[in-house]
């Protein structure tokens, strides 16, 4: 309870700061008040069409393998509990679950999912 | 009550912010003076690349008609409060300068530190007053209006069709091009410059982008030429390459004013780099050639090279980026970036009185086994322009009174070659280049090269076909929204979007 109670006033006060910052930044210099000086700079000239395009982020496929290992890695943290308890077995059985994750690798990897271009 | 203590901190605040060095967003006109690098080594100075964060707009020089517009934009693009100076070496040419309101403050041709200062300091005070309310914020040139308000269909401006339910701010969304990876995806057309700090001075690129890689380069003309005239805004600058062609001026002259324009090359580079400091102590280097020749400078651009070849990051960033066929560039007087890709082209090299000094060009030898690096990179032209910086101190130490010039024959300048400065334009022929070298870069390694070319846009337009600046290209209406309404129906009817892909189009 006094740590749920710790973490919250933490939070609270960061949100805080946050607002008052942003607060006396706006007070002391508003954000830009005409349509000229709204407009993204590029050297002299207005955009000529919006900037909310689509394009391929090529890391995506990486992005998507790393957060799968990722959350993998959560399932160590009670095996790590009971590692000592467990002892060879639980070793043995990890080596298993990671060996099938490297499969997973080898198979993104021939696929060619891990080249940039 | 609080609204007279929220001024007493506005107050304080401002004080104390008037005290930080000023922020300065240059405007680089045809006859921008060279005193410009004095000022940027001044403590109490920061010019900084967007006018974003700048409190005063300086305009260097005369601006031409083109320029008058994006000069404009870019003044209204200043937060308030903000202020013009005008500094000029010709401050009765009023119609050169799109500002009303601007403080005149006359150049010098050969600017001494004395006015240096003086500037500085009106700077410096313009920003303190301005930042205490002592002197009124300039207002907007522009008109506040967005091109067309944001709203869609619905009460509170939502909804429409497509995913953005409306034109946002009156710009239409990119229309779609099959990209480097075979989708059929968005293409922002962005017109850069002439203001854009990184590119050299009044370059406007017309550029085509699918996320960050360019697509389409066009050189859309040049700003500093005057539209139906005969370009004659483009001032020759009497410099000593020019003074060569017509007389025979001192050869340690020559080299030194060779280094210094390298170094300052390099140090515009470094700044774009992001190393700024690195950059400063190249200004201040190149600074100190202006008027003699130091006993250190050798050995001191001699450290430098030393620490820039150890710069990793530096080497990382530019090596293999902008890689020049050589076969492009040979027989056509290119200077250093023709040397840079291996070829042995140097006009100095038919001199007698070179020939005397033992001259031999420094040339990028081809890549061997032990190193990795291409010739021809923007790598391989930061080093070939340092490799020339400290010959050319070397040359001029010991050229002692010997004359070269005036009989002639061609000058290797800055950039290549010249014989008539009036007519030959290595920077054109540059320029023409960059369509074809930018194609599929990334925007970043775009400017790297932009950068490593050393371009002079106002010696661009003394060539014989250049053309002044066209309008920008108007804005293709439907193409981005029929995408968006496309992939909104993408969910719903999946054949339909099979089609979509099929013909290749909407």
């Amino acid at each position: 309870m006094l740590a749920l109670g710790g973490a919250l006033t933490v939070f609270l006060a960061g949100t805080g700061a946050w607002l008052i910052l942003r607060w006396v930044g706006d007070a002391l210099s508003p954000p830009g008040t005409t349509a000229p000086e709204r407009v993204p700079y590029t050297g002299g000239y207005a955009p000529a069409s919006h900037a909310w395009s689509r394009f391929h982020a090529r890391y995506y496929a990486m992005a998507l393998l790393f957060l799968a290992f990722d959350m993998e890695m959560v399932f160590m943290y009670p095996w790590a509990v009971v590692f000592v308890a467990e002892g060879m077995k639980a070793l043995v059985e990890m080596l298993m679950f990671i060996a099938i994750l490297v499969l997973g690798i080898l198979y993104a990897w021939r696929e060619r999912a891990l080249a940039w271009s | 009550m609080a609204g007279s203590r929220r001024a007493t901190l506005r107050n304080a605040l401002a004080r104390f912010a008037a005290g930080a060095p000023t922020r300065v967003f240059v405007l680089e006109g045809i006859d921008a003076p060279d005193a410009l690098d004095v000022l940027q080594l001044r403590p109490d100075i920061t010019f900084v690349d967007t006018p974003r964060s700048a409190t005063v707009l300086l305009v260097a020089g005369r601006l031409p008609e083109a320029m008058h517009e994006p000069a404009r934009r870019a003044h209204d693009a200043m937060a308030e409060p903000r202020a013009t100076i005008w500094w000029t070496l010709a401050p009765d040419d009023g119609a050169m300068l799109p500002f009303p309101d601007a403080t005149v403050v006359p150049a010098q041709p050969n600017g001494s530190p004395a006015a240096i200062v003086t500037l500085a300091r009106m700077l410096a005070r313009t920003q303190a007053e301005l930042l205490c309310a002592a002197r009124p914020s300039e207002p907007a040139l522009l008109a506040d209006v967005d091109p067309a308000p944001w709203r869609g269909v619905g009460p509170y401006g939502q909804g429409g069709a497509g995913m953005t339910g409306g034109v946002p701010y009156g710009r239409p969304l990119a229309g779609r091009a099959p990209d480097r990876d075979g989708l059929e995806l968005d293409q922002l057309p962005v017109r850069v410059g002439p203001f854009f700090a990184p590119f050299p001075a009044g370059l406007v690129l017309d550029i085509t982008l699918q996320g960050d890689v360019v697509q389409e380069a066009i050189v859309p003309g040049n700003a500093f030429v005057a539209s139906g005239g005969d370009g004659s805004p483009v001032r020759v600058t009497g410099d000593a390459f020019h003074a060569a062609l017509s007389e025979p001026v001192r050869i340690a002259d020559l080299e030194r004013a060779r280094a210094r324009h390298h170094l300052r090359w390099l140090a515009r580079m470094l700044r774009v780099h992001g190393l700024d400091a690195l950059g400063h102590r190249t200004l201040a280097l190149a600074a100190s050639l202006a008027d003699s020749l130091p006993r250190g400078a050798l050995g001191d651009v001699g450290a430098l090279r030393r620490l820039l070849e150890r710069t990793r990051g530096l080497g990382w960033a530019t090596a293999g980026v902008g890689v020049i066929d050589p076969r492009l560039v040979t027989g056509r007087g290119l200077g250093p970036v023709a040397r840079a890709a291996g070829l042995s082209e140097d006009a100095r090299i038919d001199d007698a009185a070179y020939d005397q000094l033992g001259f031999a060009p420094v040339v990028q030898e081809g890549a061997g086994e032990r190193t990795r690096h291409a010739v021809g990179d923007a790598r391989a032209r930061w080093r070939q322009r340092l490799g020339e910086a400290m010959q050319s101190l070397e040359l001029a130490a010991r050229a002692g009174d010997r004359r070269t010039g005036g009989e002639g024959r061609p000058i290797e300048g800055v950039r290549g070659r010249s014989s008539d400065v009036t007519r030959d334009s290595p920077s054109a022929m540059l320029l023409a280049l960059l369509p074809d070298l930018l194609l599929g870069q990334e925007w970043g390694d775009a400017v790297t090269t932009i950068v490593s070319l050393d371009i002079d846009v106002r010696e661009a337009g003394r060539a014989p076909g250049a053309a002044p600046l066209s309008p920008p290209p108007a804005p293709q209406p439907s193409g981005g929204m029929d995408g968006m309404a496309g992939m909104a129906g993408m969910a719903a009817k999946g054949d339909h979007t099979e089609h979509d892909h099929a013909t290749g189009q909407m």
